[in-house]
């Protein structure tokens, strides 16, 4: 593992290509802000100017060859002199494998007409991930600071459906080292958050607003053997303790699991591996993987506006399911031991339940079991 | 990450030229970089999520020739490839180039040799992307995200582009000599002293051969020699066989000087110049095939010419013999291909290839 001159050890593979050792974030950005200059953390739109007499200084030669240098090193020597090509064409002699493989997918597709159009999720996917770009806040307190880390984490969903067994959908944030742990947990939008429990088929109006978020607040984090817990609110519960009690009572091999609050600590405070998966849990039971796969420092085409973090730069776009009768609109009650209903589950939106199980004056028709259904595909 | 299909020969193509042309000017990789026409290797109707990704990926392969254990033009050569595709990327704000901290230090070391030995137009070009800030600066090259069900394919690296491997020298340095030396010596004195003789040890004392550091350090010397040769005629073989062929018919017609020899030899060179102009991409790997048959070959060459020499028609045994002068001749260029110790098996060696090459053509 290389060190560095601080005599801190450089993060570096634990198992090759998939995982680091640990590392202490904090630690780790400051390493990289020692070793590089101003420049090369400078956040500023324009980069800074290269004089001639600043390349000669640093090179140890003379002005009249810092002058030829720039002329010889120049973009322009690697650019061919005939006028600009149109980038979407392949040229047609090409000396590049690469190119020749290109073209004969691209004649491929013509030959079999393939239409190749960007679908919605395709833009949606392109947009997410470059719509912060460079984006600078109108209030420059709200900045970025200069060598600021940025962590990449993947969080994935927790499985829903089966098809998703193998590849498990995930959602990619982006989150500064400053940022504390709870401005992640409080970004995480999951479908068992909005959750409505109980059964409303005789009332149907009087659906609570209460979502399960609000009705349990607890969640932790787990990094490295230590539990963060969400304690803001006084209902908040230490859902970890379960799991530190189990591994107390025989030596299960896990040392020390300890117990600390997420609101206390920033992702700088934090000790990681970067590929390595982690747990986020939250409602009692539904459980996140968490990977982070990245972290570095800030550069100035990132997004530059602090309130814009945690950053979503990208989602897994989940179907949403219809409502069986008029699919258009997305469900909104699923029924159980429904007589007037062809399958059970059987999903419906507002309008098509109302109509179907109720009369003019709202009476129940039929007997049958009413929940509010909450799509996993509403975060689209 | 799966990789973009042919780009990895491409760039090893482009630094393989570069590492054939013996410089480490930018203008000579400019020259390369033009006649192959690299900018355009983004060009393709591609559209923009595409492009981010397709850029990101040539970046990290060309990155991956920037760090050792990769020869120093190799390394010359990729930062400016780095440069170049940086450059000419289509994207829009440009995608970077990311380097992990544990690299850094020997990045830097790199630069420091670069200013030491006054290769300024590569200081010159580090300095540029440095300042047009086209680094991320990371904690690893790659972004992890546990794939454990992904094959990780093993890159395979070109011999040609790695520093030979030093590890016999990197064991017997000169101190470890000196060292043994001086343990020797006071070795031979204790037995002098203990003996009755004093001037020489006792006849039971001698159990190990005196000259044996002597020797130790003449092996090293002679295998580091084998290797600088070995990569030496290595790098030469890699140009068209022609000229050790060319030098094999001259010697031929020198010889013999019989016009049947000269017109045999000349159907030969026609039918090893039909062998070896392969295509521009696969150039390297079909020469490599030539040299490393008379170096493999030693294994099977026994049974081979043994079986081959038999069924030969009469006719056909004094052209054999010629070739086989012929390879002799050839063998003796590319002998130091192999290791020294084995010379037994030089007449063996005459057909082995020769009956190969011709079902070939």
């Amino acid at each position: 593992m290389a060190v560095t001159e601080t005599g801190v050890a450089a993060p570096d593979y634990e198992e090759a290509e998939l995982y680091t050792r640990v590392f202490r974030v904090g630690a780790f950005g400051q390493c990289w802000r020692q070793q590089l200059e101003p420049p090369d953390l400078s956040l500023a739109v324009e980069a800074a100017a290269d004089a001639d007499a600043a390349v000669a200084a640093e090179l140890g030669c003379t002005a009249d060859t810092a002058a030829e240098l720039r002329a010889v090193c120049s973009i322009d020597m690697l650019m061919p002199s005939d006028k600009e090509k149109d980038p979407d064409v392949i040229p047609e002699d090409s000396s590049l494998l690469t190119l020749r493989i290109r073209k004969k997918a691209l004649e491929r597709r013509e030959e079999v007409i393939i239409v190749d159009r960007a679908c919605r999720q395709e833009t949606l996917a392109y947009e997410m991930e470059s719509y912060a770009a460079g984006k600078r806040p109108d209030n420059p307190t709200d900045v970025v600071d200069e060598g600021e880390l940025l962590l990449t984490l993947n969080i994935f969903y927790p499985v829903i459906f089966q098809k998703h067994k193998d590849h498990k959908p995930y959602q990619t944030v982006l989150v500064l080292g400053s940022q504390k742990l709870t401005e992640l947990r409080d970004s995480i939008s999951c479908v068992s958050d909005l959750q409505i429990g109980g059964e409303f088929s005789s009332h149907p109006d009087k659906a609570p607003e209460h979502i399960s978020k609000d009705l349990y607040k607890s969640a932790f984090f787990y990094f490295e053997g230590i539990f963060y817990n969400d304690k803001r609110y006084p209902e908040c519960r230490d859902l970890s303790r379960t799991i530190t009690e189990w591994s107390e009572t025989h030596d299960r091999g896990y040392g020390n699991l300890q117990s600390v609050k997420m609101e206390d600590y920033t992702f700088n405070d934090l000790a990681l591996k970067i590929g390595f998966p982690y747990l986020f849990c939250h409602q009692g039971n539904c459980e996140h993987i968490i990977i982070i796969t990245d972290t570095r420092l800030m550069h100035h085409d990132d997004c530059l506006d602090r309130n814009l973090y945690p950053l979503l730069i990208k989602k897994h776009w989940l179907c949403t399911r219809k409502c069986f009768v008029c699919k258009m609109y997305t469900a909104r009650w699923v029924t159980n031991k429904d007589s007037l209903a062809p399958e059970d589950p059987c999903f419906f939106c507002d309008v098509c339940f109302r109509m179907l199980h109720y009369d003019a004056e709202g009476n129940k028709l039929g007997e049958f079991l009413a929940y509010p259904y909450i799509d996993p595909g509403i975060f689209n | 990450m799966s990789s973009v299909p042919g780009l990895q020969e491409d760039c090893e193509e482009l630094l393989s030229a570069f590492q054939e042309a013996d410089t480490v000017r930018f203008e000579r990789f400019a020259e390369l970089w033009r006649e192959r026409r690299f900018h355009t290797v983004f060009y393709g109707r591609i559209r923009a999520l595409e492009r981010n990704k397709l850029t990101k990926k040539t970046l990290e392969l060309a990155q991956q020739y920037f760090l050792p254990p990769y020869a120093f033009q190799i390394r010359v050569g990729a930062l400016y490839l780095l440069y170049g595709l940086y450059n000419t990327q289509l994207c829009q704000p440009k995608q970077k180039i990311r380097i992990a901290l544990k690299d850094w230090p020997e990045i830097q070391r790199f630069q420091q040799d670069l200013i030491d030995s006054q290769h300024y137009d590569a200081v010159y070009i580090f300095r540029t992307l440095r300042l047009a800030r086209a680094f991320h600066f990371t904690a690893m090259p790659k972004l992890l995200n546990y794939r454990t069900k992904k094959k990780i394919q093993e890159k395979e690296f070109k011999e040609e582009f790695k520093d030979p491997s030093n590890r016999v020298n990197s064991l017997i340095t000169n101190d470890v000599l000196e060292e043994l030396m001086n343990i020797h010596d006071h070795y031979q004195k204790m037995k002098c002293v203990i003996s009755a003789d004093k001037s020489q040890p006792d006849k039971a004392l001698s159990l190990i051969k005196d000259e044996f550091v002597v020797n130790l350090k003449d092996i090293t010397l002679e295998h580091q020699e084998w290797q600088q040769n070995r990569m030496k005629l290595f790098l030469n073989a890699k140009e068209t066989g022609e000229i050790p062929n060319k030098k094999e018919e001259e010697s031929l017609l020198e010889s013999e000087g019989s016009e049947r020899a000269s017109a045999l030899a000349r159907i030969k060179y026609k039918s090893y110049s039909a062998v070896i102009e392969a295509s521009k991409s696969r150039r390297h790997r079909q020469v490599k095939l030539e040299s490393s048959e008379s170096g493999s070959n030693y294994g099977k060459s026994p049974n081979r010419s043994r079986r081959n020499r038999r069924p030969q028609p009469v006719r056909r045994r004094d052209s054999l013999e010629i070739k086989g002068e012929m390879q002799m001749a050839k063998e003796a260029v590319s002998q130091h291909i192999g290791m020294p110790v084995i010379t037994e098996e030089n007449s063996d060696e005459e057909e082995v290839s020769v009956p190969k090459r011709k079902r070939r053509c």
